[in-house]
């Protein structure tokens, strides 16, 4: 077709009308749709300017200093979470990349060096924070080297200040306590180890060394949970009596993470590391001695909150668990698990379920706090149960907390109307709470406040959220799960053993 | 349909619908382009009828997704920025085609296929990505962009190509 039109169309131009220049007419018509991007930008600006407006109330901006010491920052260990809190790190301003080390060189190593160089040029299409983040990336953009021992990197990178560490759990122990000794601070993933004598050391390390150890519980930094801690639970008590908690991490199936054959490590690597395959290496959470089990991977961020929110420690655990879906010939570590602590709190004892198993996502994770007055409903999700709070219709009112702005108006709610409803309502059934929201939302990722928190401690303007000894108490609570469910029987917590 | 043949009323009606589609492209585009993360992942997943399985493994392999969603977004934009300008517009009319078919046929808008995230409607087999699809084949066939748009300037230069006079 087009062929053929074009063939007539010459032969047309040969013929009668021939070539013609152009004229005035030809342009004007020409550019007569050009203004129609002109209204698409003047509209575009309008429901730009409308949303920022809405973020913007949601949460202030944060003010960049202006004498900022560079920190010159390693990445240890760069798989998928190494690869996140890189993406937070970016977004953070005076740091600076010097290196990435991953043994994974043919692959995680290059990746991630990659796209912190390939960052400096295409995030500031993407990033909220663009002249920020755009600044400190040009600086470090051709500066990153990769190395694949973290010794070697060690002996020669020695203007590093600072470590961050995402590595597979049994490998934080060691890693922690040679950049904390090699005089380097250091941000370390949770679980702080996959060993209790593992996490000593690190404590030990870093009250030797007199650096800074920051533990991965993200959660402590997260503004919605401050808020919470300090504004809701600790002035203005909206819960009254905490008597029980529940949370849970309901995840789906898991696939094996893969391998592909062209990027395999060499076998005397992968033993020298500690790894008896590529499969293994890939999916380490499934293993004893590698990882802790899903109850470490996700349920130590929120039984952390538990901790943190009741101001104790528990004092004993039931726990159940096991391999109910996997295979046990691929996976070790359970992939269910309900457990349930005791707490004797100030105010008295408290019940908090925990589970965590692998069916699918639904539910989410979230962490709630019931009280004689309310209920809390927590989560890190922006999703999700991101806030919600519940008054007991008897509890004394709130307004004026909704005044000063700790929680919202409650939501209104719809009145069932009797005719238009064919359920009847039991006389007995308490009326429904008032439902109000925790009016704070996090616009970075969610890593990013933590990372703050330990680079302003690195420059003495703030004192870390998670130190050693609270990442301890945390992993003496989780991996005491593990034990119970082997143990088949309530295990009691001494005081002595959270500390280190 | 031969290039030229149409009166002036119907050019311009048709150069209009080909800004309108031009514009909500580069808004598809952009949107995309501004969020913070956005991904096809989701769009790609719910897929249903026969290329689902297709579109499913798409969505599963991390790295070729990352690739869709950059020719998704600056796919979408520059297909919307040619169209509203006029320029190359036979090509930009192609591509959009081939992205609304992809569209389509990700998320078919058949009896029986319920959907959680929002489709572009569905009037039994025929849905809004339908329509503007079969729009994109009349600006592709009418060639607008040499009536009113870059085109008409960038042939006039080539000086290879007859402009489309108004009648």
């Amino acid at each position: 077709m087009a062929g053929e039109d074009e063939k007539q169309e010459r032969k047309a131009q040969a013929g009668a009308e021939g070539p013609r220049k152009l004229d005035r007419r030809d342009v004007l018509m020409g550019l007569s749709t050009v203004p129609a991007l002109g209204l698409f930008g003047y509209a575009w600006r309008r429901h730009h300017q409308h949303q920022q407006a809405r973020l913007d109330a949601a949460v202030a901006p944060p003010v960049a200093p202006a004498d900022l010491q560079v920190i010159n920052v390693a990445l240890l260990g760069a798989g998928a979470q190494g690869q996140v809190l890189a993406d937070a790190m970016l977004r953070i301003s005076g740091l600076r990349f010097r290196a990435v080390c991953d043994i994974w060189s043919e692959y995680n190593q290059k990746r991630v060096v990659n796209s912190l160089r390939r960052r400096a040029v295409c995030d500031i299409w993407s990033e909220y924070n663009q002249k920020r983040v755009v600044n400190s990336l040009r600086r470090f953009k051709h500066e990153v080297s990769g190395y694949e021992d973290y010794r070697e990197m060690l002996d020669k990178e020695k203007e590093l200040d600072a470590v961050v560490i995402a590595t597979p759990d049994f490998w934080h122990a060691q890693q922690t306590v040679d950049c904390l000794e090699a005089g380097k601070h250091v941000y370390c993933e949770k679980e702080m180890s996959n060993t209790l004598e593992g996490a000593r050391r690190m404590v030990t390390a870093a009250r030797q060394t007199g650096k800074l150890l920051q533990i991965g519980h993200q959660r402590r930094s997260n503004p919605r949970y401050l808020h919470c801690y300090e504004k809701l639970l600790g002035e203005a008590k909206l819960l009254g009596r905490i008597v029980t908690v529940n949370g849970q991490w309901n995840r789906a199936v898991a696939p094996d993470l893969g391998a592909p054959a062209r990027y395999a490590i060499p076998a005397a690597r992968l033993e020298q590391y500690g790894f008896k395959d590529m499969h293994q290496f890939r999916n380490w959470r499934w293993y004893k001695g590698l990882g802790g089990g899903p109850i470490v991977d996700l349920g130590s961020h929120q039984i952390d909150i538990y901790n943190w929110f009741l101001g104790v420690a528990p004092s004993h655990v039931v726990a159940s668990g096991g391999l109910l879906y996997h295979d046990p010939k691929t996976h070790e570590w359970y992939d269910t698990v309900m457990c349930v602590y005791d707490y004797d709190t100030p105010e008295g004892p408290v019940k908090a379920l925990y589970q965590t198993q692998t069916t699918n996502g639904s539910q989410g994770y979230f962490e709630n706090f019931m009280g004689d007055q309310g209920t809390l409903l927590i989560s890190e999700s922006e999703l999700n149960y991101a806030g919600r709070l519940y008054r007991d219709p008897n509890a004394p009112a709130w307004d004026i907390w909704v005044q000063k702005g700790y929680v919202t108006a409650p939501k209104l709610q719809e009145v069932r109307q009797q005719e238009d409803s064919v359920t009847v309502v039991d006389v007995r059934e308490s009326v429904s709470p008032d439902q109000h929201n925790v009016p704070i939302v996090l616009r970075d990722p969610y890593h990013q406040p933590h990372l703050q928190n330990f680079f302003d401690a690195v420059r003495g303007r703030a004192t870390l959220n998670c130190p050693p000894e609270v990442g301890y108490e945390s992993a003496v609570t989780v991996l005491k799960v593990n034990e119970a469910i082997e143990a088949r029987s309530r295990l009691s917590f001494s005081p002595e053993d959270f500390r280190a | 349909m031969q290039d030229g043949t149409l009166a002036r009323w119907p050019m311009i009606t048709i150069t209009l619908m080909r800004v309108v589609i031009g514009w909500h492209f580069l808004y598809e585009g952009i949107a995309k382009l501004t969020a913070p993360s956005w991904s096809a992942a989701g769009y790609l997943k719910q897929a249903r009828g026969p290329f689902a399985s297709l579109f499913k493994q798409l969505a599963s392999e991390p790295d070729r997704l990352a690739n869709i969603d950059v020719i998704t977004m600056w796919g979408l934009t520059l297909v919307g920025l040619l169209l509203v300008l006029g320029l190359f517009t036979r090509l930009a009319s192609v591509v959009g085609i081939g992205f609304i078919l992809l569209f389509y046929f990700a998320t078919p808008p058949f009896v029986g296929y319920f959907y959680a995230l929002p489709t572009e409607g569905s009037y039994l087999i025929v849905n809004k990505n339908l329509v503007e699809l079969c729009a994109l084949l009349v600006v592709l066939v009418t060639g607008s962009g040499r009536f009113a748009g870059l085109d008409r300037i960038v042939h006039g230069l080539l000086a290879r190509r007859r402009r489309i006079p108004a009648r």
